[in-house]
């Protein structure tokens, strides 16, 4: 089950003009929990107007700078990204689950010695990590940096940047791709596609010998960067993604208010979403959501049966369940409506679920 | 940067990283493929554990020993993703009586059991040591088969969690071809057939039933790329090969 550990923040600054870096230390002897592995995000909890909000930041340290720090660039509209920009100071306090993500891997050979990295906007967070970790930690190795933003004032980390080329001269070549931005050489304008990359690997970077490569950034410029490594020989194992935080799912609307009644009676009927369409039926109080969903020939999807997993999860919008067991669901999913429908009873008479939400 | 649903992106075929950026019904299809794969090793595990001793050497107990430590850790491995959703890994583990067997001739096709999610294969006993060896050679072919589809789909940490699998699968299949390959120098030829004709049909069922929605839904969420009748083919073809080159024939796919 997820833990949340206290973390107070020993800094925080600006890398451009919506975009915050910020230091945390953990707290109560947490420290060991915090040991991170190049790339990997932290999870976030806050509540907002009553309502707990998650949301998952990458790491931007390295793992030898001794540091435990997030880049976190602002989101129209996104509640906790506009916070930490405008409202987190020094001294804060903040809960974090520990370290999770597996964006590094390791090289064919156990490391890498040439490798290629695309950020996109924030994107740079978590390839920033993994950058300077291999740098420090293995002196043979080279990185090439591929860096798309809007312009120059949207670069993140653009200083630090060329503190590293300096410090690693010769190691890290970084090249600065600007959509809207005129630069010298006109390949470094526009947006990082297939097509551009096609056009880098011809003339820029040496791909034969690319060992890794790792992108993070939006949906379609992955896929692009993708499609030309793979063009280009680098095999599945040797393309890393990071999915960019924009991805996460939007602002989950309230749960519905309880309109079932209760009564006496043993039966409910009960109105079943799943993939797109709806089906209702009558079903037995005493009988689980699942096993009537599944008496109904709806394909719904289940594992152990015991309220352990988690993958029958669906969200009650009308009316009430309770739960027999629940191994697997947080409170605060709980909250939102979330039940686990292997454990799931009808308390009212009329039950509203939703396997797609 | 245009926008792009996750939908469309997975259709193009993109890759998800997180529990925070699946969507509903992926986080679903999802759990349900790591939950097969978590209960079938965990299930073969400890059927594969109760022969240990019927080894008839040294070396054989030490492989079968090997078989059971690293399929164990295989779905440890598998677990611990299935943890970062909400999963209770540590109860998870121990809610199934994973000895458990039907009867040797229980008639379940591809159904999986009430209770657990391994598949149908795992739920025969196995009667011995030849018994035993040809059932982990036919399921190990099979397994990589479909290993070889699936360390490409679409959620990276498993993904990449079947890459590191993949070769410990195939290493148990090879000591498995070891031991078969024995067993037949000493004179166990018929028992061996006899085993491979009733393993046969029950291995080529974990391919499943092929419904072709099914398969469309899969494919569009980049958790499917073969389909389910083409990787039971490509096991076919390497199963017979290899039992042909011990001289056993190729059993049935019906009994």
């Amino acid at each position: 089950m997820a833990r949340f550990y206290d973390l107070t923040v020993t800094d925080i600054h600006k890398t451009i003009r919506d975009a915050v870096v910020v230091t945390l230390k953990p707290e109560n002897g947490a420290a060991s929990a915090f040991a991170f592995t190049q790339g990997q995000y932290l999870t976030f909890r806050r509540e907002f107007d009553g309502e707990e909000l998650r949301r998952s930041y990458s790491i931007c340290a390295g793992r030898d700078d001794g540091l435990l720090q997030v880049g976190i660039k602002r989101i129209d509209g996104g509640a906790f990204s506009t916070w930490a920009n405008q409202d987190l100071r020094v001294g804060d306090r903040l809960q974090a689950m520990a370290p999770m993500g597996a964006f590094w891997a390791p090289g064919p050979d156990g490391t890498a010695q040439q490798y290629l990295g695309f950020a996109g906007g924030s994107g740079i967070t978590p390839v920033l990590s993994i950058m300077r970790t291999a740098l420090a930690r293995e002196p043979g190795s080279r990185f090439t940096l591929v860096y798309a933003n809007r312009g120059v004032s949207s670069i993140m980390f653009r200083e630090q940047l060329e503190d590293l080329k300096n410090l690693y001269m010769g190691r890290l070549n970084v090249i600065h791709v600007l959509e809207a931005d005129a630069q010298e050489i006109d390949l470094f304008t526009g947006m990082v596609t297939e097509e551009k990359c096609g056009q880098l690997f011809a003339g820029w970077i040496d791909i034969a010998n690319v060992d890794m490569a790792y992108i993070c950034g939006p949906e379609p410029m992955m896929l692009g960067i993708a499609a030309a490594l793979r063009a280009h020989g680098l095999d599945d194992s040797q393309i890393r993604f990071e999915l960019f935080a924009s991805a996460q799912p939007g602002r989950l609307k309230r749960r519905a208010a309880t309109t079932g009644t209760a009564s006496a009676a043993n039966r409910t009927s009960a109105a079943v979403t799943l993939d797109g369409s709806t089906r209702s039926f009558a079903m037995d109080k005493t009988q689980s959501l699942l096993d009537a969903a599944l008496e109904n020939a709806l394909d719904v999807p289940f594992a152990c049966k015991a309220g352990v997993c988690s993958t029958c999860r669906c969200r009650v919008l009308e009316g009430e369940v309770e739960m027999a067991a629940n191994h697997a669901l947080e409170d605060y999913e709980v909250a939102k409506g979330y039940v686990l429908s292997c454990q799931s009873y009808p308390l009212t008479d009329n039950l509203v679920v939703d396997y797609d939400q | 940067m245009q926008d792009m649903t996750i939908d469309s992106y997975l259709q193009a075929g993109g890759v998800l990283t997180s529990p925070a950026n699946v969507p509903p019904r992926y986080r679903a299809e999802l759990m349900k493929l790591m939950a097969t794969f978590v209960d079938s090793s965990l299930a073969g595990a400890a059927g594969f554990a109760d022969i240990i001793n019927d080894g008839p050497g040294i070396r054989e107990r030490a492989a079968a020993a090997r078989i059971v430590l690293e399929k164990t850790g295989n779905a440890e491995r598998v677990l611990r993703i299935m943890g970062e959703f909400g999963a209770d890994t540590a109860r998870y583990a121990n809610q199934h009586p994973w000895t458990a067997r039907l009867d040797r001739n229980a008639d379940i096709g591809a159904t999986r059991s009430d209770h657990d999610m391994r598949l149908a294969v795992f739920n025969y006993p196995l009667t011995g040591w030849t018994d035993a060896v040809v059932m982990n050679l036919l399921m190990g072919r099979a397994v990589s088969a479909q290993l070889a589809d699936m360390v490409r789909l679409s959620y990276q940490p498993l993904a990449a969690a079947f890459r590191t699998i993949a070769p410990v699968e195939l290493g148990h299949a090879d000591l498995a071809a070891t031991g078969l390959a024995r067993i037949i120098n000493e004179g166990g030829a018929d028992n061996a057939q006899a085993a491979a004709t009733y393993w046969w049909p029950r291995v080529a069922a974990s391919f499943g039933t092929g419904r072709p929605d099914r398969e469309a839904a899969l494919r569009a969420m980049g958790l499917r790329h073969s389909a389910g009748a083409k990787l039971r083919q490509t096991w076919e073809q390497t199963a017979a090969a290899e039992l042909s080159a011990l001289g056993l024939a190729q059993p049935r796919t019906r009994p």
